[in-house]
This record gives C-alpha cells, sequence and structure tokens, in this order.
C-alpha cells in the first residue's frame, strides 16, 4: 500500500465523516458532544472562579501565603490531568455515574478540572494584586482609605487586567483539559477521537480532532474579542498576552498548566 | 566564565547522545512486520493479533508460547476491538484466536454490509461451513475449534432477582440491560432477547462485563447485566448466569484463523495449536481466566502453568 | 438442530468460583483491590519498568526536540523582530489545540508510534521555549550589551559570551516549567498507544486494577518533581553566579 495513497484515504475518510449528517446528530453524536464540552468547560471555568478569585484576591491584598498562592501552580502543573481523573473515576465516589447534562463521569471530570483550573488562576490573581505599584497603596492610604476601601477601590480595579488574562487563559485551557475526558470515557468532543481510534476508524477520530481544534481555535480569538471589548483601554504596559507563557521572575507560575 | 561553554557544550552533547540511545531502542518497537517469509519454522516471524479483554489476551499467551516452543518468533498486537486486527489478515498479522460465529458474522457484515443476517448458527460446523466462501475470499483458514465456547452471558443480582434462573423466566419484564454498546441490534443480544425471549429490553451501554456493568446490576440500576459464559467472578459478587434456555448464542467455539497463504507455507503450525484447542474446555478454560481476573495474575504466566501441566509445550 | 458435542444449546456450565483458587487473596486481586499495595509493585515490577522507560524516553525526546528547535527560533526572531508576532502568534495557536486532538492530526504523517507523541509534545515545548529565550535574552541589561560591544565583542561572540549566559536563569526556569508539563502530557499519549505510565492509568481505570493507577500515577508525580530538581541542578551548574532564582 502506497504511503501517499493511504494518507489521501484518511483525509477523504475525515471529509466524508464530517459531512455526514447523522454524525452530527445524535447523542453521541457531535453538535451534542460539543454542548456537553461546552457546558463542562463553562461550569468549571465559574466554580473555578468563585471558589478560587476572592481566596486569592484577598490573600493578596493581605500580602499573606505568597510562597503557596505562587507555587500552588507549579505543583498543580506536576499532577496529569488524567491520572487524577482515572483516580476520581475509579473511587467510590464520584465514580463514573451520570451526572445529569454532564454526563457519564459528569461528576469526576467536574471536580477534576476545577481542581485543574484553580491553581493557576489562584498565582494569577495574586500575583496580579501584588503588582500593583506601592506609591499607589500609599496613596490610598494617605487619602484616608481603610483596608477594605483600598481593596475594592484601588487594588481590584487596578489587578482587574491581570485577572482578566487569567480567566481568559484559564478557559482555553480547560477546553483543552475537558477533552481529556474522553480517556476514562467521560463527556465531551474527545469520545469522537477515542471511538474512532478504537474501532481503527481514523476517518472518525481525525474527524474529531478537526472539530476539537477548530472550536480551540474559535475559543481563543473569542475570549480575545472579549478581553478587548471589555477593557479597550490598556493601562501601564502590562505584560503582553504572550508573556503569560513566560518564565520572567515572578511570572514562572502564570505560565500555564495545560491538558 | 573560560569552563562554562565547553562545559555546556559537553553537557547538551552527553544528554543528546543518550537520550537518542535510549529513545531510539524504545521508540523503534512500531515498525511493521513484514510477512512471514517463505521456508523453514526455525525463527520465522509470525504475527498474532487478537483483541485485548482478559479471555482474549489469555489465550493469545498460549498460543504465543505453544508457537514459540515450535521456534517462531511471535509478536503479539492487542487491540481495542475484531477490525483494528482482521483488516491486517491476512498479511502484516497472520493467526489470530477467534471465536468461530464470531469470525463468521464479522466477514458477512464486512462483505454485505452491517445489516446482513448472521449466517452462523449454534452448531460450529455448520457455521463454518456456511462462511467457508467468506473465509477463502478472506484467505483465512480456521483450524479445528475446540469444545470450551465463550459467548454472551446474561446475569441477575440474585438478591434482587431470586427466582430467575434462565432467561424465558423473564419473558414479558420491563428489563434494563447494561451491556456492550454495539449490543444493539444484535441476534445474540438485545435483538434476540426482544425477539426470541420477548423481553423489553432498554439498552445501557455500560461495556461488555465492565465494572460498571456490574456495579449497575448490583445497585439495582439494571436488571440485567451481559458477560461471558466463562465469567469466573459472578459468584462471589452474588451474581447468577441465566440458561440461554431458547439458544440465541451461536457457536462461539474457539478456534485459531489462520493466513491460508502462512498455512500453506508453515503447514506445523496447525498441529501444535489444534492440540491446544482439544486441550481447552469450558471448566478449564473458566478456571485459568479466575485466576486471570479476580487473582489478576499475569496472562502469560497463568498460560504457561497450564501449558506445563497440559504437557503441550 | 443437532447437538452437537460443540453447540451452544442449553448451557449448564458449571464455573468455578474464585474461593477456590489462591490461598490467600493479594492486596491487587479484583475483590481486594486496595489503592496501596506492595505486592503490585513487586510483582509486576517488569511492567511498571517498561511503562516509566518509555515515559522518560518520550519525555526526554520532546524536551530536545523543543529545545532544538525553539533556539534558532528565538534567535531569527531577534534578528527579524518582524516576525515576532508571526511566530508567536503561530505557537500559541498550536499551544490551543488540546493534546488529544494534536496527536490524531499528526498520525496520518507518523503512524501509531513514539514519534507522533514526541513531535507533538516537542510542539508545546517550543512554545514555552520561544518565548522563554526571548524573555531571556531580552532581560539582558542593555548597558551590558554595550560594553560588550565597546569591548570589540562582534556579533555571535556577544551572544554566546554574554546574552545567552545572562538569559539562561530565565531560560531554564521556562525548561523547567515545559519539562513538568510535558510529563503529564506524555500520559495522554496512551490514545496511540504510547503514553508511558499513561498506559498504566488507562489500563488501570478500565479494569477498576486500582493498585496499578496508584502506583503510575504516584510515579509520574515523582518523575516530574525529579527532573524538576535535576533541572534546577543544572542551572546551578551552569550558572553559579546567580543566586537561588525565586520561582
Amino acid at each position: 500500500m502506497d504511503p501517499g495513497g493511504a494518507l489521501v484515504n484518511v483525509f477523504s475518510e475525515t471529509w466524508s465523516y464530517l459531512t455526514d449528517g447523522a454524525n452530527w446528530s445524535g447523542s453521541g453524536g457531535i453538535v451534542a458532544r460539543l454542548l456537553e464540552q461546552l457546558l463542562i468547560t463553562g461550569t468549571a471555568l465559574a466554580l473555578a472562579v468563585l471558589i478560587g478569585l476572592p481566596l486569592a484576591l484577598w490573600l493578596g491584598h493581605l500580602g499573606r501565603g505568597g510562597f503557596l498562592a505562587i507555587n500552588i501552580s507549579n505543583i498543580g502543573r506536576a499532577v496529569p490531568t488524567f491520572a487524577l481523573l482515572a483516580l476520581l473515576v475509579a473511587a467510590d465516589w464520584p465514580g463514573s455515574a451520570d451526572f445529569g447534562p454532564y454526563g457519564r463521569a459528569g461528576l469526576a471530570t467536574l471536580i477534576a478540572l476545577v481542581l485543574f483550573a484553580l491553581p493557576p488562576l489562584i498565582t494569577n490573581a495574586y500575583v496580579g494584586v501584588r503588582e500593583v505599584p506601592a506609591e499607589i497603596l500609599e496613596a490610598a492610604d494617605g487619602m484616608g482609605m481603610s483596608s477594605w476601601q483600598r481593596f475594592r477601590r484601588v487594588e481590584l480595579p487596578l489587578a482587574l487586567p491581570v485577572v482578566a488574562s487569567g480567566v481568559r487563559l484559564a478557559l482555553v485551557q480547560l477546553w483543552a483539559t475537558a477533552t481529556i475526558a474522553a480517556l476514562v470515557a467521560g463527556p465531551g468532543l474527545g469520545r469522537i477521537i477515542t471511538e474512532g481510534f478504537a474501532r481503527n476508524d481514523y476517518g472518525q477520530g481525525l474527524a474529531g480532532a478537526v472539530v476539537v481544534a477548530v472550536v480551540a481555535l474559535f475559543l481563543e480569538l473569542f475570549a480575545a474579542l472579549l478581553q478587548r471589548v471589555a477593557e479597550p483601554v490598556r493601562r501601564a504596559p502590562s505584560p503582553e498576552r504572550g508573556a503569560q507563557l513566560s518564565a520572567s521572575g515572578s511570572t514562572v507560575a502564570e505560565a500555564p498548566t495545560r491538558g | 566564565m573560560l569552563l562554562r561553554r565547553p562545559l555546556a557544550t559537553a553537557l547538551s552533547a552527553g544528554l543528546l547522545l543518550l537520550v537518542t540511545a535510549c529513545a531510539g531502542d524504545d521508540l523503534d518497537s512500531d515498525s511493521a512486520d513484514d510477512p512471514a517469509t517463505s521456508g523453514g519454522g526455525e525463527g520465522t516471524s509470525v504475527v498474532i493479533g487478537s483483541q485485548s479483554f482478559d479471555e482474549a489476551a489469555l489465550v493469545t499467551a498460549m498460543y504465543q508460547q505453544v508457537l514459540e516452543a515450535e521456534g517462531y518468533d511471535v509478536e503479539t498486537r492487542l487491540v481495542d476491538t475484531r477490525p483494528a486486527y482482521l483488516g491486517e489478515m491476512p498479511d502484516a498479522v497472520q493467526i489470530a484466536p477467534e471465536y468461530v460465529a464470531g469470525i463468521v458474522d464479522q466477514l458477512n457484515t464486512d462483505a454485505n454490509g452491517p445489516d446482513a443476517a448472521p449466517i452462523s448458527t449454534s452448531d460450529a460446523a455448520e457455521t463454518i461451513e456456511a462462511g467457508s466462501a467468506l473465509l477463502e475470499e478472506k484467505g483465512l483458514t480456521l483450524l479445528d475449534p475446540s469444545p470450551a465456547f465463550s459467548a454472551n452471558g446474561y446475569f441477575v443480582s440474585t438478591e434482587a432477582s431470586p427466582d430467575v434462573t434462565a432467561l424465558s423466566d423473564l419473558k414479558g419484564q420491563q428489563v434494563t440491560l447494561a451491556a456492550a454498546p454495539d449490543c444493539k441490534g444484535r441476534a445474540d443480544c438485545e435483538k434476540g432477547l426482544v425477539d426470541t425471549y420477548g423481553i423489553d429490553i432498554t439498552l445501557e451501554p455500560l461495556g461488555y462485563a465492565s465494572p460498571e456493568t456490574f456495579k449497575a446490576v448490583l445497585d439495582g440500576e439494571a436488571q440485567l447485566g451481559q458477560t461471558s459464559t466463562l465469567d469466573g467472578t459472578l459468584e462471589e459478587q452474588g451474581l447468577l448466569l441465566l440458561e440461554d434456555d431458547l439458544g440465541i448464542q451461536p457457536a462461539q467455539n474457539l478456534v485459531p484463523a489462520v493466513s491460508t497463504a502462512f498455512l500453506d507455507e508453515h503447514p506445523d503450525v496447525a498441529d501444535p495449536l489444534n492440540a491446544l484447542m482439544a486441550a481447552l474446555d469450558n471448566e478449564t478454560l473458566a478456571e485459568l481466566l479466575v485466576r486471570v481476573q479476580v487473582d489478576r495474575e499475569k496472562a502469560e504466566d497463568v498460560a504457561a502453568d497450564f501449558l506445563a501441566s497440559a504437557d503441550l509445550l | 438442530m443437532s447437538e452437537a458435542p460443540v453447540g451452544v444449546r442449553s448451557m449448564t456450565v458449571t464455573v468455578p468460583t474464585a474461593a477456590g483458587s489462591a490461598a490467600e487473596p493479594s492486596c491487587y486481586s479484583r475483590f481486594v483491590n486496595e489503592w496501596f499495595c506492595w505486592q503490585y509493585v513487586e510483582d509486576r515490577h517488569e511492567e511498571i519498568t517498561d511503562a516509566l522507560v518509555q515515559h522518560i524516553a518520550i519525555t526526554l525526546a520532546a524536551l530536545v526536540l523543543g529545545v532544538v528547535l525553539a533556539f534558532p527560533l528565538a534567535l531569527l526572531v531577534r534578528r527579524v523582530p518582524k516576525l515576532q508576532s508571526a511566530v508567536l502568534g503561530l505557537s500559541t495557536g498550536l499551544y490551543t489545540i488540546p493534546s488529544l486532538a494534536l496527536f490524531p492530526l499528526l498520525v496520518p504523517f507518523t503512524g501509531l508510534s513514539a514519534t507522533t507523541v514526541v513531535i507533538g509534545l516537542g510542539l508545546y515545548a517550543l512554545t514555552i521555549l520561544v518565548r522563554a529565550l526571548l524573555d531571556g535574552l531580552a532581560s539582558v541589561p542593555d548597558e551590558v550589551r554595550e560594553a560588550a560591544t565597546g569591548l570589540g565583542h562582534g556579533r555571535a561572540r556577544l551572544l554566546l559570551r554574554v546574552e545567552l549566559p545572562l538569559a539562561l536563569p530565565v531560560a531554564m526556569a521556562g525548561l523547567r516549567v515545559a519539562a513538568v508539563s510535558t510529563v503529564a502530557l506524555t500520559t495522554v499519549g496512551t490514545l496511540v498507544a504510547y503514553g508511558g505510565l499513561g498506559n498504566l492509568i488507562s489500563h488501570g481505570v478500565q479494569r477498576d486494577f486500582r493498585a496499578e493507577l496508584v502506583t503510575a500515577a504516584a510515579l509520574c508525580v515523582a518523575l516530574a518533581v525529579v527532573l524538576d530538581a535535576l533541572l534546577v541542578l543544572l542551572q546551578r551548574v551552569l550558572t553559579p553566579w546567580t543566586r537561588a532564582v525565586p520561582s
């Protein structure tokens, strides 16, 4: 079998899978899986933000718990999400039971995703507050603001761009990591990929991969757009978005974990 | 500073070499095997393809050890589903531990479409005869079938369904069945249960003999679960295999499927494999399977023990 | 229907139970199924070692690939600043693609092999390393650069003797991040059957084999920690003039 021919074969199989309407509809179809994954990504992000942000922002304000807040990302990065997910599924609770609209192993996936998203959000928020220039804080104190007032009217707004950046990054990373749920037969588009590979149907496997990749890129652009709309004026030369991935100084911890 | 550069260079060069060496060893294990060369049995390479569930892995280990004792260089490929290795037969994969009705029906649906009616019956000889044209076209030969067979079995919880011992006891009842996803529409699964036994089935695709399937029946989420007739873990879990009194299970006797071309060049593979088939029966295979599934012994070890005790090596 | 001896009619298969087999079930047998079981490690050490070695090989190969690609790329971007947004944009785009999708996209070209996993992970590492290198090089103070040029250092010597060593701390920090991420992501390679310890994790979750799962997961984390520590050591060796860089 000539390798060139095999290549073309796979791509044509992928195309026919994507253009077959039946593959899009139904409970295991592309649309259903897409919605499943969007739902679980959104829920996990919301939960992680609700749980992690207030805590990290307040700690940043107090200047306490810095060591943990910054290093929690390093620790979190060392734990493979796949392993965490597998452990949660194999345990008696949460196990692999159906969890409403989140599908099979939904609760385990949700917990794993929230645990995955928390460290970078926490580190990011903490650093964001800490990076508010000392002179501004002194000025606020000089104006007679109470601790809470200073937090609410000075630190929070100034930290917001960094925090927003972190939330946006978390969204994309959560989407990427949610695909891994397929490895434990959980919800999401990853299932199309794993099912294709299990049946040696590489047309299906590739088709799933293409859809996942396209949606991921779309989400990234969409989130970037949202952020630009939300704050059209960039403040002080905050680190270029790209620097989120860099490792300079204290922002090492900001480098994303991913799935 | 003077020492820095040479040191760094040396370190990186060394690391690179080390990595390439180690990686090379471990990473090149996927090279596709050439089809076995003709002539001579000693040292000839042969590839066995099979599914990866416990029973198949156990039997594959037996095949491997029996052939290695004949001097063959055996490589095994365990995959998730039958099509994954069947597609490589008869060229890249030469031997597969098969089931009579399983292979025949698969070839039938491959040739005539997924909705083709199965041509297997509950008699092994009849089924092989019915599939002979398909086998010939594929280039495969089936050797002697074993008295041991492994068909779909359906179990209930003795606690939840105390008076049920046969599938016909469930006639007319509404039953949730935890089974493999491909159970739907199969004559030896959902279709047979609905049409032949008259059971009102709701299918939950939790898997064939998977932990979820067992859990579902034990928890009461499902009343019926799918497993193999050789499953030895049932009694300990308080589960009971129901009798297939109306016979929806076709002949699923173990049988070696061998590439015809390979068999012609190496007829000496037939005898040891046939001897292995003859030595296996349900009771023996079930006992061995318990060691693999419950005690979690390695399939290779259990196979070696059996082959030694049955004097097959 | 003839009732041949190999037929499958009324089945009265007497299946022996588990109770009759081993003397005392081990802690990893199916119905004991403990999370922590040293017996499992002892009995299956070969399998575990194979998976660990595969994991290490893939991780190291991917990191080397990432470094080898990131270096010239970063230098090119410095030389031709117009390329910066293109390079960074492309690598970020690549980084956005989930690993479970990137591997299948490579399969038509590199097949079901470890190469697929290595290339995929190498591309992710590349993204992190390019930025780290660029940031590191950018962190070299201008005065130092000017001083060195003033001393007569040509471009190449400037780079090798001054800029790279000074960029090393930041670059190494990025390498550490890339290393730890790669160790974790290698597990996803189990999709194409080359996931190192991920293969054991996958098998463990499918068969409800708790000891296998825990052992593989623990080894993954341990591997990440060890690799990180080794890189810290390497950094100390290469840049002894720096104090411990806060990370």
